[in-house]
């Protein structure tokens, strides 16, 4: 397996997820983020203690944008085929394999990726049996 | 293309550039898009690499033991059994030797010499992942698993 091309480092400029407001209160508001609407809502009147919301300057950087940790993009990757893609980008893009490929085309996969130095990113999923 | 005297290589590549049988397009991660075409060294979709677009073109696909060049023939694009040109090179050659023999193959007679440097960084690729595969080395057991082991050793 080859490392990832040097790139600029990774800069998350909000790590923590944006929950919608007062899901925590209730069972009924679910977290996925919706921004508010309301005319006295202290957090889109952006009060001082309030959450803060999402907005454009939270934005990764272009170049590490869709970047693992270990610098490479990840493609898709349902067969052999797929991985043979990324031969000349082992470099740029990781395969990762597709949750609906059994574990024994994984097996096929995961050889395959390694003879080319294709990084796979779930190659433990479904192959490694527990001991 | 030059047996459609009416349609250029830029007007077939203008057309099919977003929709090809090749292409394969990704809507993850910000999309990446790669081409399945055995006539593309990269496989990459530009049109410099596209080889079902121009009339000259340079394929290295991987066999066995070695590999396969493909070339185009510009004077006979409509006879697909005498338009492309196939020669084998066996792993037996060393890679000095390969990447010689690919060079002269692509730049010599001003046969798409842009392609050189791509055309041996493929077959380098290719040699390399023809190379027999080092095993993993044996994962040190932590914690309480390395314990048990120490312990009933």
């Amino acid at each position: 397996m080859v490392s990832a091309k040097k790139h600029v480092p990774i800069v998350k400029k909000h790590r923590k997820s944006f929950n919608r407001h007062q899901s925590d209160r209730f069972k009924c508001v679910d977290s996925s983020w919706r921004k508010p609407k309301g005319i006295d809502n202290r957090v889109r009147r952006r009060f001082r203690g309030t959450m803060t919301m999402p907005k454009i300057g939270f934005r990764s950087n272009k170049k590490t944008r869709f970047l693992t940790p270990s610098g490479h993009k990840s493609f898709l990757v349902s067969n052999t085929k797929d991985v043979e893609l990324l031969l000349m980008h082992n470099r740029t893009f990781a395969a990762e394999i597709a949750h609906n490929v059994s574990s024994r085309k994984r097996i096929d996969i995961i050889a395959r990726a390694k003879q080319l130095g294709v990084k796979v990113t779930n190659a433990k999923a479904k192959v490694t049996t527990e001991v | 293309m030059a047996a459609f005297s009416n349609v250029s290589s830029d007007l077939i590549w203008e057309i099919t550039r977003n929709n090809n049988s090749f292409l394969t397009k990704s809507k993850q991660n910000g999309g990446a898009q790669f081409s399945r075409d055995p006539l593309n060294l990269l496989n990459k979709n530009s049109r410099k690499q596209a080889g079902f677009v121009n009339d000259k073109a340079v394929g290295i696909v991987r066999n066995e033991k070695g590999f396969t060049v493909i070339t185009k023939k510009a004077s006979a694009p409509t006879k697909p059994k005498e338009s492309f040109l196939k020669s084998e090179h066996s792993g037996a050659k060393s890679s000095r030797k390969a990447y010689k023999a690919i060079a002269n193959q692509t730049a010599k007679n001003g046969y798409r010499a842009d392609l050189r440097e791509t055309a041996v960084q493929r077959v380098s690729a290719i040699r390399r992942s023809q190379l027999p595969v080092k095993p993993e080395p044996e994962q040190k057991l932590r914690g309480n698993k390395a314990k048990k082991a120490a312990a009933s050793s």
